[in-house]
């Protein structure tokens, strides 16, 4: 039976048989350089917004305001930048302006890598600003007020609440890079969809292909949203809590008495 | 008596508004000063200052003698010294209540974890609240709340605890619960300044009572004279107001 004489679900069958390894391959690159991405974009994208949400301490001289604001400038600017252009014209900038201006040849993941993550990391900037203005001041007034520094007070408690708030946003990007690497077909990377376009060059069975290709993309997708929502279940802990029993006092035995010259109370 | 906190011609301004002006009094050890005053009188912000929340305009605050508005003194251990319990709790919501009450002593006092989680432990029993080591902030109730956010603050080992307004935010049953927490520790000898609208509390706990106007101290005295024998004419109106509405 040639091609020509099978119907839509044999077609798809045969398509899945003889190119799964390349669909396979196809799918692990589209997932790694998604879930890569992802996690280095958000690194950049938390680096951004912290910078973003500093205020100048109080005692510090013109040059240092200085110098904050003009790398906050600079950091807008980045984020405008890569947020107001296509990911698809960025890749080919890149990739082809670094070889033309600077003789470099970047190699397909790490041109891959770079533009993901810089694009992912100029969305990321903006939702964790949003995520530290998101949190009660009072979260930081009551880690001031136990003597955290300002560092200390964002490690501990701002931004593991931040992170907690934008988890959603963080699913929704890695979401959104899983489907978006189909941009980097420009620059020759393969992934799924370059894998598509093989397949359907080959055989001339666009609908069949498009339809195997999609219905990957969406358990790709799909296994990773729920995979989110039981991640965010994890960080919330129970809802339920168990009383201390007894064993609390073991806990506590062997205490060491309060020193009255180091400011004891009792 | 050994004096902690000297406040000296206190000023804040926030741009042209003046909150607080001329501010003088003293905390010696073991004081338990109540601070009460119509609201908007500049209370909140007097604490606020003497625990850097905020940054004063002028005069100075002079801790064991050493002005803190200098720039000479380290804020963030300064802070350890004189703790602060917010009338909005301020729990780590991201903690459960023993690492709210530890976090603060691993991190800041470099204090090891078992140190920290028994010295947490101790004064999670004194407010009693030490059966709930596991829950977090948003499964507690208000009451239970404050009673962790002052064990919190006495796990730093502090010479000074600020109150403001501790119990303003609390359903009328919970505000008991809290009191005798503050009273117990007001009868350990703990210095206590507290911001306070409870007259009761004022009356019969503390050991002064400054009563704030206009970002002014009106009159300061013992409870027996600001309640008995008050001297200004705005004292003797607002606890008259005061008794009328309670
Ligand atoms: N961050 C701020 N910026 C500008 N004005 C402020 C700020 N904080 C407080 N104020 C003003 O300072 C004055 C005193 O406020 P404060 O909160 O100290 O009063 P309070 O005595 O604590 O009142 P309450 O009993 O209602 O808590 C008010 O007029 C208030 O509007
Ligand atoms: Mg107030």
């Amino acid at each position: 039976m040639t091609i020509s004489e099978m119907n839509f679900f044999q077609r798809m069958i045969y398509i899945v048989q003889e190119y799964a390894p390349s669909l396979a391959k196809g799918a692990a690159t589209t997932m790694a350089i998604a879930i890569i991405c992802t996690l280095l974009g958000c690194v950049i994208g938390f680096a951004v917004g912290l910078v973003q949400t500093a205020e100048p301490h109080k005692k510090s001289g013109i040059v240092k305001r200085g110098i904050l604001k003009a790398v906050k400038l600079i950091l807008t600017a980045y984020v405008e930048i890569f947020r107001g252009t296509p990911m698809m014209l960025q890749a080919a900038f890149i990739y082809y302006g670094t070889a033309q201006v600077f003789g470099i040849n970047l190699g397909m993941w790490s041109a891959a890598i770079i533009i993901v993550s810089i694009n992912t990391g100029a969305y990321m900037a903006e939702t964790v600003r949003g995520g530290i203005l998101s949190i009660d001041p009072g979260q930081r007034e009551g880690a001031r007020a136990i003597g955290m520094s300002h560092f200390q007070t964002m490690m501990l408690v701002i931004l593991p609440q931040s992170l907690r708030n934008i988890m959603p946003q963080i699913g929704n990007n890695l979401i959104i890079n899983i489907k978006d690497t189909c941009v980097l077909s420009i620059i020759g990377t393969v992934e799924l969809f370059f894998t598509f376009r093989s397949i359907s060059g080959a055989l001339y069975t666009y609908f069949e292909a498009a339809t195997v290709t999609m219905i990957i993309y969406f358990i790709l997708t799909f296994a990773c949203s729920r995979l989110l929502r039981w991640i965010e279940g994890r960080m919330d802990g129970p809802a339920n809590f168990d009383l201390a029993t007894g064993d609390t006092l073991a806990f506590t035995s062997g205490l060491t008495r309060y020193n009255e010259k180091t400011g004891g109370t009792f | 008596m050994e004096e902690i906190l000297k406040i000296e011609h206190l000023e804040k301004s926030f741009g042209s508004n003046e909150v607080l002006r001329d501010i003088d009094f003293s905390v010696n050890k073991g004081d338990v000063i109540s601070i009460i005053g119509s609201s908007g009188s500049g209370k909140s912000t007097l604490l606020r200052c003497i625990n850097m929340l905020e940054e004063a305009s002028g005069g100075r605050i002079l801790y064991h003698g050493q002005n803190i508005l200098d720039g000479s003194v380290d804020e963030d251990q300064y802070r350890t010294k004189v703790g602060m319990v917010f009338q909005s709790f301020n729990l780590f919501n991201n903690f459960n209540v023993l690492k709210n009450c530890t976090v603060g002593q691993t991190h800041v006092l470099k204090r090891s974890k078992e140190e920290a989680n028994a010295n947490a432990m101790e004064f999670l029993k004194k407010v009693g609240m030490d059966q709930y080591i596991n829950a977090k902030p948003r499964q507690l109730s208000g009451g239970q709340k404050q009673r962790v956010a002052i064990a919190r603050a006495l796990a730093m080992s502090p010479e000074v605890l600020l109150f403001d307004e501790p119990t303003s935010a609390l359903d009328p049953e919970m505000v008991g619960e809290v009191l005798d927490v503050m009273k117990d520790l007001a009868k350990s000898g703990m210095t206590m300044l507290v911001v306070t609208h409870e007259m009761a509390f004022a009356r019969d706990i503390s050991t002064r009572v400054v009563f704030m106007a206009d970002g002014k101290i009106e009159e300061e005295g013992s409870p027996q004279q600001i309640f008995h024998n008050p001297v200004s004419e705005r004292t003797k109106d607002f606890l008259s107001r005061f008794m009328e509405n309670s």
